[in-house]
Order: C-alpha cells, then structure tokens, then sequence
C-alpha cells in the first residue's frame, strides 16, 4: 500500500487495524500518568450547530435576540436562555465560552475541524478528539470500547458523509469509535443459543491459536488486523448489556427525558461509568435549523438542558464529575439576523459552548460579544485554544510533537495555542 | 412582482415598509388604518399618509392584532400575553396573562364578544419526538370586552392555528401533528376532531423530530367547512420544501371528510401560513413563504377550488385580510432581517400591501 493511503487511515476504514503509528508518536511515561488519571470524557454533540442566542448568550429586546427571553442563574451576572431553567441553577459548575470564532462556515469543513482540533492537512489526517483521549487515556485491555460514538440518525447529510470518514487517522482504526445508538443496534452481538458458553471459549480459543501462529509465522499485518478485529468483537459480546438501552434504570430514562438524544445521553453515562474512556452523543444533524428556528429550538435546547442539568448532577453524585470532562458545542453558532424562513444561518464569527467537570473551573463564562451578537470583543477563542484547553483539562500533552523522516512535524496543538487559564481549574 | 391569472385581476395600490418583520395586521372598520404586529411591538399605520405609529410592546414578537371595538386593538404575543390598547387614548387597557408559553394565533369571534388564543410548547415526549402531553390548556376562550376566561380547552401542543366559526360558537384549533379539535364555546364540549397527516414532516435526514404542522384555519362563509393550511410532508424538514397546501374539509357530518385540497400544478414548495376567506364566499387566499415555484400568495375558488390569481410578492406572508367591502386586500409580511446596520440602524425588513381585484 502506498504510503500516502496508509497514512491517511486507508486501510483501516470499518476495521481494526494494527497498522497504528501511536507507539511511534506517544511519549510512554506521559500516556501512562494520564492513564492512571482515570480521566473520560462526554462530547454532547450538538451537530448542525446551535443558536448561541437561544442557549448560552442570549440578547433579549433587541433586534437580533429572538423570541425568548433570558433568566438569571446560581452565577451572579451571568443570564442563559429562558430555555435552560436547569442549567440556571448549576451554572456554578459549568464553564460557558461565549466568544468562539472559528473558519469554517459549511458544515463539513466545521464538524472536521471542531472533532479534530484543526484543518486538513494532507497527507497526514488528524485524528478526532475521542480517537486521541481513547489513544492517550484509555484502557487498551479493556473488553469495553474506548471511543463510542452514540447517534441513533443514520442520516445527517453532511454529517452523514463526514461519518463515512476516517475517524482514526493516523492513529489507526483501532481508536476509531464503536458505532451504536437507535438504528446502529450492534448486530449479533450475542452468543447463538446453540453455542454453549464452553463450546464458544473452545472454538476461540483454537481460532485464537491458529491466527496468532499464522501471523507470526507469515508475519502478516492482515492477520494481525483479523485478530484486532475478533478480539474487538469479544470484548463487545462481554460488555453488550452495556448498549442495550433496556436494561437502563426506568427511572433514570424518565429523568433524562424520552427523546432519543436524551436516552443516548444517558447511555453514554452508564458506558463511561463501565469503563469508556471517551462517549460522543448526536442525533444526526438536528441542530441545522435554517427554517424553523425558534419553533425547533423550543423543543432542542430544553432537552439539551435537561441532559446536561442530569448528566452533571448524576456524575457528581457519583464523584465522577471531578475526573468526567463534558462538552456540549456543535461546528459553529448561528446568524444574529433571521433569514426569510424564519430560520438562522451558519454562523462561525461569534458563537457559544460549554463544558463543565474534569478539569473545569465551573461558575466561569469566559469572553463576550457584542450587544447585537454580531462579533466577539472580549477573549477570542478559536478551534486550538479551545482543544489546547481541553487537552489541558484532561492531562494530555496540547503540544506534544509526531515527527516522521521526510515529514512535516506535527503537534496535538498547532502554533503552541494557549489555552483559556481562565477556566482551568 | 404581479403575476395575474386569467380570472381575477389583482392590483396592488399601496405599499409600506415598517421596522420589524410584521407578523399580524387588520385593517380598522373604515378601512382608513391598519393595526400591525411586529417582531417589536404593535403599531398603527394610516393608510392614507403611511405614518406608523408604535402603540405597545410585548416582551416578545406579537403574533396577532385584531379590531375589539371602534377603538380598541387587542394583541397576543410570544409572551404568552393579551393586550387591549385603546387607541384613541393611547392607553394599555389591560395586559393579561393567558398563556406561559407563547400565543401562537389568536381569533376574534365575529360577533367580537370573545377572543381564543392557543399555545404549546413542543417538547420531546417519546424516543422519536412524538410532543409531550401540554403543560397548560391549549387553547383560552376570554371574553372579549373583559378579558375573563371563558373557557381553557385541552390539545396537543403545538397548537399553532385557531378560527372561530361565523356564528361565532364554534372554535377550531390546529396543531404540529395535524390534529383538528372543534369546541363548541358555548358549553366547552368537543365537537370533533381528526387528525391530516399532510402538513407533518419527521425528519428521515437531518432530524428525527416533528416538524410543521397546521399553520392557519379559517372557516368557510357558511360555516360548515374548515380550510387548512401547512406544508406538505418532507425527507429533510430543514429544507422547507413542503408543497404549498391547503386543505378543505366537512365537519359537520358523521365523521369529518376531506373535500378538497391543493389541486395538481397548482402549487410550488414553501410553508403556507396565512388563509383568508371573502365573505361572499366566491374565493380564498393562502399565503406565505416561497421556496420553489412561481408564487406565495393566490386566490382560490371556493366552488372549485382552482386557482383564480397568484402573486409573487417577493416577502414571506404572514397575515392577509379582505377589508373595504370585500374590495381591498391586505397582505402583511417580513423580508429576511437585514445582515447589518446601516446608518446605525436596520433596514426595514417589515412589509403592508394593499390591493384591488
């Protein structure tokens, strides 16, 4: 295989693979700290992007505000979204960032870049968020996946087509999520009946035997990646329950809500407290709301408010918060102008996100814009600061560097960004 | 843009620009002002000068104004909120708290003794979206010279479109699932209900989630129909590439029946939100936004129900109303809100026109 493909995930799309450069790139002592860190991490994302003005950063009574109001919250001065009574009331624990300003304005290139941490750059593809956290802070002898990505809408347009994608990157699809959610039941998961749980170990343990003595004998990376993908396979049939949305408290899905989002919310909780080290939620692109805005976001945002007001409390109970970082943030934000279908447009210049746990100083809304919404003019924050903070917060290197003979060098963070200090505990 | 069909001619004879996008109008009795509703507040306009007046402000976009009296305005906004403005001594008469989510649509009985208002919250009350059960009453009947409640009557929410029938005892209301309910007033008791599921999207692309829904009603002259109207169904609700349709059913009868709708060719892609109906009964309008095709306002027969005139106004209708004898149309509306200031302020992107035909 050439080795531009190999680089780029080629080879890998859909299956483990063990052709994964992380041994080359990861400096050992610091991945084992952060492992032992126990630190995991939630991504609610938010895909087709919100509206700032509905969520994190509301202008009531001007031109630009919309139609709901704005509340106060447990933070003195700091106002959300009449659409978020219960994120009012634990504001102390969340971090707001209500000056992002990133490139991209199409959905594509904002997803690519917003789950990476920055723009292509060929021919290397820079591995998504969770790729690199389940890479650097997850347990590899774990039967439990590392990386899940929880999205019961198989559709989602761009989206969709960014899903068909190499996730990995040059880590290798190894530190590609598991795919489940709504229509992604994970299929033959279970043991056939007819199969006892002895019969079943046997026939593994000589497929086991046989393989292994092939590749080694052949030294052959394609038996490696047919092993990495069995042994991936049985750590899913021993961890199955763990997906099945059925066996979840009865009362917790009522507390989370009913919508499918909300539910996967909650999933993703139960996989982190069962050993993922990374879960990331959407819902297709739900958020893209170009007609319909505020009809639409009346329904969103108090489901995304409710999962983040329970998701918070049910880790802190827990005494997980501390160690769980969770992010809520789509691509980019939305236009403070309404178009002709009452709906608002891409919007990259201005736009709001949140996180809150591992790592985050809570009861902190970092930057601001202006009265109409239109432009940042306190605390700029781009798609480095933001990932050289997140990097920061979960105890994993921004700016450690991956060189190769021949190659550019690449840093997890580009251009030494600083983080926001601010909101770091 | 006028676009003339072969059997109704429509002329537009007026034209004012307002501030904000305008929501809601009705043309006074005399036909000489016009009570608008904006995405700002309640304003008159004098048709004569075109001199606009702000009256009042919600705490939100108004999203209806009718004539209550000579002198009287009544507004319902997205506060949830009901205003009676006496505009002869510029005054807020009284502002009423009806709902604690937004007025979606309110009507006047024709008789002008009673006022109903609908509501709703759309929230997610199952795994693919199906709307929560409602938090309040859906639909408030008030009196109209008093402001009392008369009646609160349950739906589900959305409930986005309300009419009251010409006797003024009958009131219909519409919601995001199609879902018609038809309240006598007198007594509260449903009359009948059915459900159209031509106006619903769920979304299969971007979204799993309801979308659109019954966005206008209007009773016929005789009372014994109820026209409808929405947008089609779409894969991707987002688009907004609904066909323009609306519907006209019996509902008097053993069980409601579907009599007619948007006929073949007719129609181009876009959310239809407004009808009006003449009282002669000779013909209707629906209006709103266009997405695709050649127009987002026409006349209809009432008889045959094929379309008699079309414009292509080049803003999103929100609200039409006949007035002057049954001469005059108005047409209200909103252009997309402008990208920025210009000379520190916005461009008017609010919109009234008046024709003839």
């Amino acid at each position: 295989m050439h080795r531009r493909l190999f680089l780029q995930g080629g080879m890998a799309a859909g299956v483990a693979s063990t052709g994964s450069f992380s041994g080359l790139f990861s400096v050992p002592a610091i991945a084992d700290v952060a492992k032992r860190s126990n630190k995991k991490c939630i991504l609610l994302w938010l895909c087709g992007a919100p509206s700032q003005f509905e969520t994190w950063d509301p202008k009531p009574g001007t031109e630009t505000g919309g139609p709901f109001g704005a509340i106060s919250t447990n933070v003195p001065g700091t106002n959300v979204s009449s659409l978020m009574p219960r994120c009012a009331t634990i504001m102390d624990k969340l971090a707001v960032i209500r000056s992002m300003k990133t490139q991209p304005g199409e959905h594509f290139q904002g997803i690519d870049v917003l789950t990476r941490g920055d723009k292509p750059r060929p021919p290397f593809t820079r591995p998504i968020l969770g790729s690199v956290i389940a890479e650097q802070l997850g347990q590899l002898d774990s039967p439990v996946p590392q990386f899940v990505l929880l999205d019961p809408c198989p559709e989602g347009n761009e989206f969709k087509q960014f899903k068909a994608g190499n996730w990995a990157g040059w880590l290798g699809a190894e530190y590609g999520p598991v795919r489940a959610g709504g229509d992604y039941s994970i299929p033959n998961i279970n043991r056939l009946e007819e199969v006892s749980e002895v019969d079943h170990a046997d026939r593994e343990a000589l497929r086991q035997f046989l393989s292994q003595k092939y590749e080694n004998d052949q030294r052959s990376d394609a038996a490696a990646s047919h092993n990495a993908a069995f042994n991936r396979v049985k750590g899913l049939m021993s961890c199955a329950p763990l997906f099945d949305l059925n066996r979840l408290p009865e009362a917790d899905r009522q507390r989370y809500g009913a919508g499918a989002f909300a539910q996967h919310a909650l999933q993703a909780r139960h996989l982190i407290e069962n050993g993922s080290t990374f879960v990331m939620v959407a819902n297709g692109m739900q958020w893209d709301n170009h007609v319909f805005q505020h009809e639409m976001h009346q329904m969103l945002v108090p489901e995304l408010d409710n999962v983040l007001y329970q998701l918070i409390q049910d880790l802190e109970q827990r005494e997980m918060l501390q160690d769980t970082l969770v992010i809520a943030m789509g691509e980019f934000g939305r236009t403070p102008w309404l178009n002709e279908a009452r709906g608002r447009d891409h919007y990259p210049n201005a736009w709001s996100m949140a996180m809150a746990g591992g790592g985050i100083a809570g009861g902190v809304v970092h930057g601001a814009t202006d009265d109409l919404g239109f432009e940042v003019i306190d605390g700029k924050v781009d798609n480095r600061n933001l990932f050289a903070t997140i990097f920061k917060a979960l105890g994993v290197d921004p700016y450690q560097e991956y060189d190769l003979p021949g190659l550019p060098t690449f840093r997890r963070v580009e251009e030494k960004a600083e983080p926001i200090l601010e909101i770091l505990v | 843009m006028l676009d003339v069909m072969e059997k109704i001619e429509l002329k537009r004879i007026k034209e004012f620009d307002l501030p904000s996008g305008v929501l809601a109008a009705a043309a006074s009795a005399d036909g000489g002002q016009v009570v608008v509703g904006c995405m700002q507040g309640v304003y008159l306009l004098d048709l004569a000068s075109g001199q606009y007046e702000l009256l009042n402000r919600h705490e939100s976009y108004v999203s209806s104004v009718a004539w209550c009296g000579d002198h009287t305005v009544v507004s319902a906004g997205y506060d949830g909120v009901v205003c009676w403005f006496d505009v002869e001594k510029r005054l807020v008469t009284r502002r009423q708290q009806v709902h604690k989510f937004w007025s979606w649509d309110m009507a006047l009985s024709p008789d002008r003794t009673r006022l109903a208002s609908v509501t709703g919250q759309y929230l997610a009350g199952g795994y693919k979206y199906e709307p929560q059960i409602e938090q309040e009453p859906s639909l408030r009947v008030l009196s109209a010279e008093t402001g009392d409640l008369i009646r609160s009557l349950p739906h589900v929410p959305s409930v986005q479109a309300v009419a009251i029938s010409p006797d003024s005892r009958f009131v219909a209301a519409g919601n995001l699932m199609g879902e018609v309910r038809i309240y006598d007033m007198d007594n509260g008791e449903l009359v009948t209900k059915w459900t159209t599921a031509d106006f619903t999207s769920w979304g299969i692309i971007k979204s799993h989630s309801y979308l659109g829904g019954i966005f206008s009603m209007r009773f016929s002259p005789s009372g014994d129909h109820l026209l409808l109207a929405g947008m089609g169904p779409m894969r991707d609700p987002m688009a907004g590439n609904g066909k323009q349709l609306w519907q006209r059913w019996g509902w008097m009868g053993e069980s409601p029946s579907l009599l007619d709708q948007t006929h073949a060719g007719e129609a181009g892609e876009g959310l239809m939100e407004v009808l009006a109906v003449h009282a002669d009964a000779s013909h209707f309008l629906m209006g709103g936004r266009l997405r695709g095709g050649d127009w987002n306002a026409a006349l209809f027969d009432h008889a045959s129900g094929n379309r008699v005139a079309s414009l292509k106004t080049g803003y999103r209708v929100t609200d039409a109303e006949y007035f002057g004898d049954g001469k005059q149309l108005l047409l209200a509306g909103a252009k997309g809100q402008p990208k920025k200031k210009k000379d520190g302020k916005f461009n008017d992107f609010g919109r009234v026109e008046i024709y003839e035909f």
